[in-house]
């Protein structure tokens, strides 16, 4: 196997992974830092597909207070709270760097002072972003600083396994397949960072791009790692509905569409989020998506099995102004945003479970770090939209000053287990021995399977349909195997180990789901209704033993600020 | 310089065919060019009939599904299927373009799909695109100012951000810059269509204080007035930019300070 040696590596190259290189190559120039991608460095990933923006309280009147609280609102109490407070506090310093130094450039105000516009679920407009392609200006301002500092890059590389250290104690470097030779490459590194993003594109429609298959949260699961909160996945309300045989199914209609006041109609046009909650449209995305999923079981649909969205009523000089990108996309699929009707359908879009980590990014491997979608606690039952690209550019700032104070004094190149480093490859191996067959099958199945049992509204019969279906693909999938006489570039390889994570990290899931009986945030039990107690809240930490998944219940810890108080009472005494 | 005569293992030879399931209906042609490096053999051909009413609308779809139920070899880059990653970026019906975002239905008789023009192929569809990024990093593509950032955001107008508008939502996606006959003949000293845009993007911007040395980077025979306004570019620019009006107001501004 050929062999690199790299002081820090960084996998991922969204808005985490970029961040962390920056700030650690700023913070210790002599570390040589390498960051390692699936597809090109800054274009797969979904930082860049950010369209709404960026929460931060700058505005006069906001305060990080107030945004922190409504984090808390919005994440259920599940959040860890100084996780949060540092999203809400960190995210004012990021948003100036991104500026002043990084040269992104938001929309402004007639005075030259950021704009700041509406989202759901947020007490104030405090969504900074550049029209509604927010993504391109972060992440390609970004990725040229990346290529400006000597930063070493190894592009079209997936990820396969964290190798440890003979006696486990500390992480030693990752296998990974350099996928347009198909040759593996073990990269031995001081520390590594895990920030590929996790993606939840197991269910039938998704907003994700096509390289997101939880492959980071599949490394730590079979790493040991513990995985918190993993049953939250978030659902956008409106995912473009364009059929089921195109690709273009699923990509999200940003927030802000109705933050600025868009209609959600039923199958006979009428509004019903009206009926379920007094902000109507404006609620947060759980509220919104499992509404919209009780019409379609109700039948209650548009021609494709989907809702309506409208902004019909609206001034169309003004939508087009502010929206190209949304009336683009509609039109590329036919419909016509500005003035008709645009069939939508929840997407599942965000996972706010994860690795669970400390505030510095430390994780409880040594040497192993983490930020991004990859971790939990941030965002605990449920994201606010705009705190998702704040999330990974606040804490992959943070990694990177972590790495680069740490990987200096304490980090070593250690000598790797070689025993695991060759398992990993025989497991990667694996499909090649068997006769190639219908990968699809399995995908199409797994994404049903989720969408029905596992997804936005669920209870305890249909969790375990969803275990059972689960290890039944699992077994379907290690008979199917792969055409492996030439492997450089082999895409169905690779969709074969995309799946076989997207399996693993389903399975916790819906362990986790089954494991809390409550509603909270996206996680809603149609057999447990009810929120459950706030003083006593517990989120779930899932990890795998010996093969199994192993849930456990753990206390929240109200650091900052107990159910039923608030600081921003406090903030307004002082 | 320019090869004439193209080295014998460049001719692109007839290969195989797919044909569509019995009973098919709506069958639509797929041409794909296919090369494999390491296999010694000349570039191919080779034909898929798509059944278009169990295929998505756009030309990505048809790709996905060659891909997934077809010919499983068949490799292509694609990541986020809307339009914003530029990683699709193909030789479509003659035209550069994203896959993702090219609807089937726009594209009359057969479809023919190669890789972006004059990149050298990796594999099948995927171009090699390190000459374009080494380029990209030569026009320094970031802030460069020496006044101190205030404690806030540098202001700016909302006409000088105006400016910005046309340049700012570049994917690179290099489907100009492969569509452009003086990249393709000087690409090796001409920066090209898709790097010069970006370059303006900055000379235009108002918080940057380097345009001066920016310029004088570009007053150069190759770099920038390699660029005949053939404007290939503009036509073909999947965004609807205008990379070709970039280059002509680079020029602007460098007769200007003459």
């Amino acid at each position: 196997m050929n062999r690199l040696d790299t002081d820090v590596l960084i996998l991922g190259s969204g808005g985490a992974g970029l961040f962390a290189a920056l700030h650690a190559k700023a913070g210790a120039p002599d570390l040589a830092v390498t960051v390692a991608v699936k597809g090109l460095l800054g274009k797969c990933g979904c930082t860049r597909m950010v369209q709404g923006g960026y929460n931060v309280a700058l505005a006069p009147g906001d305060s990080v207070e107030r945004h922190f609280m409504d984090t808390i609102e919005g994440g259920k109490w599940l959040n860890d709270q100084e996780l949060a407070w540092i999203l809400v506090t960190v995210a004012r310093e990021r948003v100036r760097e991104l500026e002043n130094e990084l040269g992104c450039f938001f929309d402004r105000n007639p005075d030259g002072t950021i704009h700041q516009k509406a989202f759901a679920g947020q007490t104030f407009d405090r969504t900074v972003h550049k029209g509604d392609l927010t993504g391109i200006e972060i992440i390609n301002r970004l990725a040229e600083q990346v290529w400006a500092r000597g930063i070493g890059r190894l592009e079209d590389h997936r990820a396969v396994a964290l190798i440890k250290t003979r006696d486990g104690a500390a992480v030693a470097g990752v296998v990974m397949i350099d996928m347009r030779t198909g040759e593996f490459l073990f990269v031995r590194a001081r520390a590594v960072l895990l920030a590929t993003g996790g993606g939840p594109t197991m269910y039938r429609y998704h907003t994700p791009s096509g390289d997101k298959t939880c492959d980071g949260l599949a490394m730590a699961l079979s790493a040991g790692l513990r995985l918190r909160d993993m049953e939250m996945v978030q659902f956008h309300p409106t995912g473009l509905l364009a059929g089921p045989e195109t690709r273009m199914t699923g990509t999200v209609l940003e927030e802000g569409l109705r933050g600025y006041g868009a209609y959600l109609l039923d199958g006979e046009g009428r509004r019903f989020m009206t009926k379920t909650d007094k902000r109507g449209e404006r609620a947060t995305r759980d509220i919104v998506s499992r509404a919209m999923f009780a019409e379609m079981r109700n039948a209650n649909t548009g021609p494709m099995g989907g809702l309506f969205l409208t902004m019909g009523h609206l001034d169309p000089v003004e939508v087009r102004r502010q929206f190209p990108g949304m009336v683009e996309r509609c039109a590329d699929c036919g419909f016509d945003l500005v003035s008709g009707l645009v069939e939508v359908v929840p997407t599942a879009h965000y996972m706010m479970g994860g690795v669970e980590f400390a505030p510095d990014c430390s994780t409880v491997l040594e040497g192993l770090y983490a930020a991004g979608e990859d971790t939990g606690g941030v965002h605990g039952a449920n994201r606010l939209g705009g705190n998702g690209v704040a999330n990974s550019t606040v804490f992959g700032g943070i990694a990177g000053d972590t790495l680069a104070k740490w990987t200096p004094k304490h980090g070593k190149f250690r000598d790797p287990d070689e025993a695991a480093i060759a398992a990993a490859e025989a497991e990667c191996l694996k499909p090649l021995a068997n006769p190639p067959g219908n990968l699809e099958d399995v995908r199409e199945r797994l994404a049903q399977l989720m969408w029905d049992d596992a997804g936005i509204i669920r209870d305890r019969a249909s969790l375990g349909r969803a275990l059972n279906g689960l290890d039944e693909l699992d077994k379907a999938l290690d008979g199917v195997g792969v055409a492996g006489d030439d492997l450089a570039y082999n895409l169905a390889w690779h969709d074969w180990l995309n799946l076989k994570n997207l399996i693993l990290v389903s399975k916790v899931i819906a362990a986790a789901a089954l494991a809390r009986d409550d509603s909270r945030g996206a996680h809603w039990r149609a057999d447990f209704p009810a929120t459950g107690d706030l003083e006593t809240s517990t989120f779930t930490s899932a990890r795998l033993v010996g093969g199994k998944i192993d849930v456990a219940m753990r206390p929240v810890k109200f650091t900052r600020v107990r159910p039923g108080e608030s600081l921003i009472k406090e903030s307004a005494a002082e | 310089m320019v090869e004439f005569a193209l080295p014998a293992n460049s001719k692109i030879t007839k290969g195989k065919t797919f044909p569509a399931e019995p009973g098919a209906t709506r069958i639509k042609k797929f041409h794909v060019y296919r090369w494999d490096p390491d296999s010694g053999a000349n570039p191919r051909i080779d034909t898929f009939e798509v059944d278009l009413d169990k295929c998505g609308p756009m030309v990505l779809d048809a790709l996905i599904k060659i891909k997934n139920e077809i010919d499983t070899t068949l490799t292509f880059r694609r990541s986020c299927r809307e339009g914003v990653c530029g990683s699709c970026a193909f030789n479509i019906d003659g035209t550069n373009t994203l896959a993702c975002t090219k609807p089937i239905a726009d594209i009359k008789g057969d479809v023919k799909v190669y890789p972006l023009p004059h990149m050298p192929v990796v594999k099948d569809l995927v171009p090699d695109l390190s000459v374009p990024y080494a380029q990209y990093k030569l026009i320094k593509p970031w802030l460069q100012a020496d006044t101190p950032p205030p404690t806030g955001e540098r202001l700016q107008s909302p006409e000088e951000r105006a400016k910005l508008d046309g340049l700012w939502e570049c994917i690179l996606c290099f489907s100009c810059q492969a569509s452009c006959p003086s990249y393709w003949w000087n690409g090796n000293r001409y920066l090209g269509p898709a790097i010069l845009l970006q370059a303006y993007r900055w000379i235009a911007d108002s918080r940057d204080e380097a345009a001066g040395e920016r310029l004088d980077n570009l007053d150069d025979p190759f770099k920038l007035f390699r660029c005949h306004t053939i404007m290939n570019c503009t036509n073909t620019c999947p965004k609807g930019l205008n990379p070709g009006k970039a280059i002509g107001d680079i020029k602007i501004a460098l007769m200007k300070r003459r």
